[in-house]
């Protein structure tokens, strides 16, 4: 508690306001309030300058948080923010630093993609593959591809099947065999918006789409796949502004797809590994 | 709990409190493009120091400390490149910087008016009346007297009241 006695008249009430003054103040002020109509004039304006402060404060929280620096803090050790932020402080050298890197990036995507295709080409002729983490990858960068084109559309594109059609969960379960329930994710603030039935990695895949109170877009997408030995194991990764959980259980492949920003996607994706 | 899990834990604590540390930086530099250098700064370090956080107390305060500490070094560092010497530690929370401007990127009009207050009130405000912070707190993380802090916040509230006056008049 804080002793006011001598200090400006809003300085004391101020205090009084959080509560940071004695007892013996306390009611003194009161008293003052009470019968001072400048002291109860001030008073009235420290409270109106509270609720103004607190509803202009609150609009800074609606501001994006960079994605890059939301990236780099999830990413972890190894990654150096500080030469990454040269892109901005000094594009010039940046641009000197960064030409040899996109070369061996080049180089490595080719090597990359040209095995990829040998794998395609090799395994396209062997029946029904299970999703294995290679093919698990291929079917995630077409759930990001989707996820970045809907959540862009207006509400009325947004989903092929709106919430409230009662047969959502059988019709999805029947294209792509495998059967589960809907979740219900409005205590994480999600509401349903509906379904689409996908196709990623040559498989169709249910996409159940939710939004959050600012209207932020999330999915739930899932196929059938043979029982690995990563069940339930969780692995996160992301694809430039989308953040994306995936898992594997009981004879189906998992992802829970939001905005690389969102903090609390892990939670979500434990949610919905419960429920579905 | 294993290192490796503990600093994936500590990293997502981090990401949950960025927009509030995002708010509190804008308050010390009163500018977008600084505060979220300043930001990202402060993540890095506290990501490499994170073993000295003892999971007691509010994770934001241990955060802003070190965000005031380092935007206090950064003034410092401007100062001196800018010519104008070293700086008296004693000076250092009474330093100006250009709240408005062309340079300065604000939000919306609300986020205009209250980074347009004198230097220091819209932090004490913030840990104060919108955090909850006590006064002793907000005193330790701005390493300012508490008197100072008692201070500032009633003028603080007193600047935001006038807002009010020439908002509606603005309006009308």
């Amino acid at each position: 508690m804080q002793n006011t006695k001598g200090l400006a008249l809003e300085v004391r009430l101020s205090a009084y306001i959080d509560g940071e003054v004695n007892e013996a103040e306390r009611k003194e002020l009161e008293q003052l309030v009470a019968r001072d109509d400048e002291a109860r004039l001030v008073l009235e304006m420290l409270k109106a300058g509270n609720a103004f402060g607190n509803k202009a404060f609150e609009e800074f929280l609606h501001d994006p948080v960079p994605l890059s620096l939301v990236r780099r803090i999830k990413q972890g050790p190894g990654v150096n923010p500080k030469s990454e932020r040269v892109v901005n402080a000094a594009p010039r050298q940046a641009r000197l630093r960064l030409w040899p890197r996109a070369l061996a990036a080049s180089i490595a995507l080719l090597l990359v993609g040209g095995s990829t295709g040998f794998i395609i080409g090799k395994t396209g002729n062997d029946g029904a593959a299970p999703v294995d983490m290679a093919a698990a990858r291929t079917w995630l960068d077409d759930i990001a591809d989707y996820h970045r084109i809907y959540s862009r559309q207006t509400a009325e594109h947004l989903v092929e099947v709106p919430a409230g059609n009662t047969k959502i969960e059988s019709w999805l379960a029947s294209s792509i065999g495998v059967n589960f329930a809907l979740p219900d994710l409005s205590d994480k603030g999600l509401t349903f918006e509906g379904a689409r039935l996908l196709v990623a990695a040559g498989k169709p895949v249910a996409q159940l789409m939710y939004k959050d109170e600012d209207g932020d877009v999330f999915a739930i997408c899932f196929l059938k796949s043979r029982p690995g030995t990563t069940d339930g194991k969780m692995t996160e990764s992301m694809r430039d502004d989308i953040a994306m959980i995936s898992w594997q259980k009981a004879g189906a492949a998992y992802v829970v797809v939001g905005p690389s920003a969102d903090a609390n996607l892990q939670q979500l994706a434990d949610a919905v590994s419960a429920t579905i | 709990m294993r290192p490796a899990a503990e600093s994936n834990e500590f990293r997502r604590d981090l990401v949950s409190v960025l927009p509030k540390l995002r708010r509190f930086a804008m308050t010390l530099t009163r500018n977008a493009a600084d505060a979220d250098d300043l930001v990202q700064e402060v993540c890095e370090r506290a990501i490499t120091r994170n073993h000295l956080w003892n999971g007691e107390g509010r994770l934001e305060s241990w955060i802003y400390a070190m965000t005031r500490n380092l935007w206090i070094d950064e003034i410092r560092k401007r100062k001196v490149r800018t010519g104008g010497g070293t700086v008296d530690a004693s000076e250092q929370d009474e330093l100006s910087i250009e709240a408005s401007g062309e340079k300065a990127v604000y939000a919306n009009q609300l986020q205009k008016m209250i980074l347009s207050m004198p230097e220091g009130l819209a932090s004490v405000f913030l840990l104060v009346n919108v955090e909850g912070h006590s006064y002793r707190e907000a005193a330790d993380i701005l390493k300012i007297p508490i008197g100072t802090v008692m201070s500032r916040l009633s003028t603080a509230r007193m600047r935001l009241a006038a807002m009010i006056t020439e908002t509606t008049e603005r309006r009308a």
